[in-house]
């Protein structure tokens, strides 16, 4: 299966251990990935000032894979729902998309609708599939609890994302079953990590993000894992900025799913850029290895087998 | 001649002296002139740490890879990098050995002569390399130029310049080749020659062989005088005249030359195309300093500087980064890389603001800072157009001079934001990036006080209602708010109103009441309300609404049209 990979902006600047990570995840799992210079913004940046200069790139993004024969990966949530809005209005405003095409054409572009956006979790567990993930994983980490942080834009509005449920999401709690990582209920799972008011009311913003840091901390969580490139950019970035060392509040580090996925399938740590992350120290890294093992389910089987005979 | 060459050096100089003295002078709308010593003390300091530090290396890997091999172009473009190479290396090679007279080849071969190999060929080399590179030049600005980027007077310029040495120095080159008073002239004082005896056979062979164009001898040539003339040639020419076929462009073009010439006048029409040629070469000259050409200067600073410091870490010593700034200005060439790749390219089609594109920013920027007249209204769509950006990078990234572009667009757009004109487009997530890297705070801050004030001066708030009036239904995109039952579900879950103590004091209005506001047509008391510029938009409230009330993408809505009506009032 090959996929054009739209990063969004903040992925290959500032977050690029992510798209390295995912695509080595997905390399082992049988998916290329291209990425494509052409694609620009989402959009999503300018919703605040203008609907319409929202959706437009969206669709050229879109019409750009459209062009290549390629649907579309996406990992930053906001990308993604920009881009499954855009395929939303594109359906139901037939004046719109007839306008939009018509902008589109100056760069010999066009929107039929062809392109599917798939988010990276989509791919991991309906394309790809449990089984097959499985497989891969020659070992699991035993002991680590984990908050994981959806983010909201891929999963609500639900009419738009069609992604898994918003209500209740098991894609990553499944995928994180498989390596043994126990995924926390708590609190902030699926709410806002503040980034949508950072710069119009950064204060707004921290107490957002530091209700969630207290959340996971107090679920007992070792690790946060953001989905979102601006959730991560919220936890791994502007948390140890805000709460500084002396302060009294304690730093909760970021673990990406890919780089999770990848150590339990013994891809190199460097590659997946670990300490990438500004809040994993080496301690953490040290901390996580010796948790890594073979999986033991087979041989609980053997030992009851053997109880049966 | 000499007095238009020195001329134009003494305007050359005084121009590159003014240039470089603009890199520790210059400031965007900044009047802090008096910083001038402290700007050349840190860049001295800077330079002479980098020089006798481990640095040194890097410095010197980046002035073969960037400077010379130009890595940065070839890894944007195979054709841009081709086309440089081809006028760089071509015109480099002419300027030393053929430009600087016989003064630096003569030194560096004892045997120069112009008018030997591989000297002669050589020259028609690299002459036709800068040609070529200038044809793919003007072939790319016509046809595979970056989209929304216009090619301004000066790009044309500085490729017809460079053009018109090559051309008119061929020209003069063929015409010379074919000129009879040329010829009297050579084979009189070099090769001693005024016999008529002698003259005849050595012009019937030259005629021949060598592309002169006679006005004594023509087609078909008598065998015997052409070998005549041969020997005496190879006695008296040849020493320092190699056949005029090793000029491989000037002599087929003699061809064509030497007749038109010939009929209007063979040695008004050398001295012509002489002085022509001349001309382009000191138009060339002293343009330089006053033009993007100054980026043969100001590039490979540039590019050194990113060499050593890269553009995510930019330092501290702020009069560095001020003179970074300016260099890099200065070493813009206008060629549109960054626009090619611009994230923010598509907002063009909403905003037609030509400051989103980062190459067009560059060029108002270097307006400013040289501190020429710009008027208000272009500076507010400069402002506009440095916030319209998504941080992403990619021009920094990619841009063939090096430029800090990143830098020079974040502190560019807080410095005009200090002028006080407010910025509607601060109330979007492009503040997201800026926000994050934590620095400007104070600035941002003061920004987006100045936004606050008039929101406040412009929307009446429901606490100042006295009476409550029914109107028409708000439109607002979507009537799904109709069906509200006022159950304040959306309240109930909202973490923003979670967050205070007094979310009515702080937000103005609550999800429900904005709703219910909607719902009696007042829409306006919705729009002035700090609760939509408090949402997270994390669509909890639209996703647990029992009626399918969409009330964040209203939100949406409602933000859209207070900007709007902002940006009216200002107009």
């Amino acid at each position: 299966m090959k996929l054009a990979f739209f990063q969004g902006c903040n992925i290959p600047i500032r977050i690029e251990q992510y798209a390295v990570s995912a695509t080595a995840v997905l390399e082992r799992l049988g998916v290329q990935l291209e990425v494509i210079d052409e694609f620009t913004c989402c959009g999503y940046p300018v919703r605040n000032v203008d609907e319409k200069a929202y959706i437009i790139p969206s669709v050229r993004n879109l019409a750009i894979a459209e062009k290549r024969g390629l649907d579309i990966m996406v990992i930053c949530n906001c990308c993604f729902a920009s881009l499954q809005k855009a395929k939303n209005v594109m359906a139901a405003n037939q004046a719109l998309a007839a306008e939009i095409n018509g902008l589109l054409a100056k760069d010999g572009l066009t929107y039929s609708g062809r392109t599917a956006v798939k988010h990276f979790l989509t791919v991991l567990h309906e394309d790809i599939g449990l089984d097959s993930i499985k497989k891969q994983l020659g070992k699991v980490v035993s002991d680590l609890n984990l908050s994981v942080i959806h983010g909201c834009h891929v999963l609500r509005p639900r009419e738009v994302t069609r992604f898994d449920d918003s209500f209740v999401p098991r894609f990553t709690d499944e995928l994180l079953a498989l390596t043994g990582a126990v995924s926390l209920d708590w609190r902030g799972k699926l709410e806002c990590c503040g980034a949508a008011l950072a710069g119009l009311n950064s204060e707004l913003s921290e107490a957002l993000l530091n209700e969630k840091v207290d959340g996971a901390l107090a679920a007992g969580a070792e690790f946060i894992m953001p989905v979102c490139s601006y959730c991560h950019l919220q936890f791994d970035t502007t948390q140890p900025a805000i709460r500084q060392p002396g302060s009294g509040q304690q730093v909760l580090p970021v673990l990406l799913l890919p780089q999770l996925l990848g150590l339990c399938m013994g891809i190199d740590e460097k590659i997946l850029g670990l300490e990438q992350n500004t809040t994993f120290q080496p301690t953490h890294l040290e901390q996580l290895l010796p948790r890594l093992g073979p999986p033991v389910e087979k041989k609980k089987k053997k030992q009851k087998q053997k109880a049966q005979a | 001649m000499n007095v238009l060459v020195g001329l134009s050096l003494l305007v050359f100089l005084a121009g590159i002296s003014y240039r470089i003295y603009g890199w520790v002078t210059q400031t965007i709308l900044s009047p802090d002139k008096a910083a001038a010593p402290d700007r050349v003390s840190s860049a001295l300091k800077a330079l002479f740490t980098t020089l006798l530090s481990a640095k040194l290396v890097t410095l010197i890997t980046a002035f073969f890879t960037d400077v010379l091999f130009q890595k940065r172009l070839l890894a944007k473009s195979t054709l841009r990098w081709i086309t440089h190479c081809l006028i760089f290396f071509g015109f480099i090679p002419l300027l030393l050995m053929h430009g600087l007279g016989t003064s630096f080849s003569e030194s560096m071969f004892n045997d120069y002569q112009s008018t030997l190999q591989p000297y002669l060929t050589l020259r028609n080399l690299f002459g036709l390399m800068v040609l070529a590179g200038v044809c793919i030049g003007l072939y790319r600005r016509l046809t595979d130029k970056p989209q929304r980027v216009k090619s301004m007077a000066s790009d044309w310029v500085s490729l017809a310049l460079v053009g018109a040495i090559v051309v008119t120095g061929m020209l003069l080159e063929s015409s010379k080749i074919s000129s009879y008073s040329a010829f009297q002239t050579m084979a009189e004082d070099y090769g001693g020659i005024t016999d008529a005896e002698e003259l005849l056979p050595l012009e019937t062979y030259w005629a021949a062989e060598h592309g002169l164009k006679s006005p004594n001898v023509t087609k078909p040539f008598d065998p015997a005088l052409v070998e005549e003339g041969r020997e005496i040639s190879a006695d008296t020419c040849m020493e320092c005249h190699a056949p005029a076929a090793g000029a491989f462009v000037s002599f087929p073009l003699a061809k064509v030359v030497g007749p038109i010439t010939a009929s209007l006048g063979d040695a008004t029409m050398v001295n012509l195309l002489f002085w022509l040629h001349i001309l382009c070469c000191v138009g060339l000259l002293a343009w330089l300093p006053f033009s993007k050409m100054f980026h043969v200067i100001s590039a490979p600073v540039s590019l050194l500087i990113n060499g050593v410091m890269g553009f995510k870490e930019p330092g501290t010593n702020p009069a560095n980064l001020v003179n970074r700034r300016m260099i890099g200005l200065s070493a813009c060439t206008h060629c549109g890389a960054c626009s090619e790749l611009c994230s923010s390219l598509t907002f063009y089609e909403s905003f037609q603001n030509d400051f989103i594109l980062p190459s067009e920013k560059v060029q108002i920027l270097k307006k400013v800072a040289a501190g020429k007249a710009v008027d208000q209204t272009t500076l507010d769509n400069l402002q506009k157009g440095l916030y319209i950006c998504t941080s992403c990078d990619r021009c920094s990234k990619v841009c063939p001079s090096g430029i800090n572009l990143r830098e020079l667009f974040t502190s560019s757009r807080y410095q005009l934001l200090n002028r006080g004109v407010p910025e509607t487009s601060m109330l979007s997530h492009f503040s997201f990036p800026l926000s994050l890297a934590r620095t400007f705070v104070e600035d941002h801050k003061k920004a987006l006080r100045k936004l606050e004030t008039i929101f406040k001066d412009s929307f009446t708030k429901l606490k100042d209602l006295t009476t409550i009036t029914i109107a028409d239904p708000a439109r607002v995109g979507t009537d799904s708010y109709q069906s509200c039952y006022s159950c304040q579900r959306c309240t109930n879950i909202c973490p923003v109103v979670r967050l205070y103590d007094d979310p009515v004091e702080k937000l103005d209005m609550l999800p429900h009441q904005i709703i219910f506001s909607l719902g009696i047509g007042n829409k306006d008391i919705a729009v002035g309300s700090k609760m939509i510029w408090s949402c997270s938009t994390c669509y909890l409230c639209q996703e647990h609404c029992p009626n399918q009330v969409e009330l964040t993408d209203i939100f949406y809505n409602l933000k859209n049209e207070a900007l709007r009506r902002i940006e009216g009032g200002r107009a």
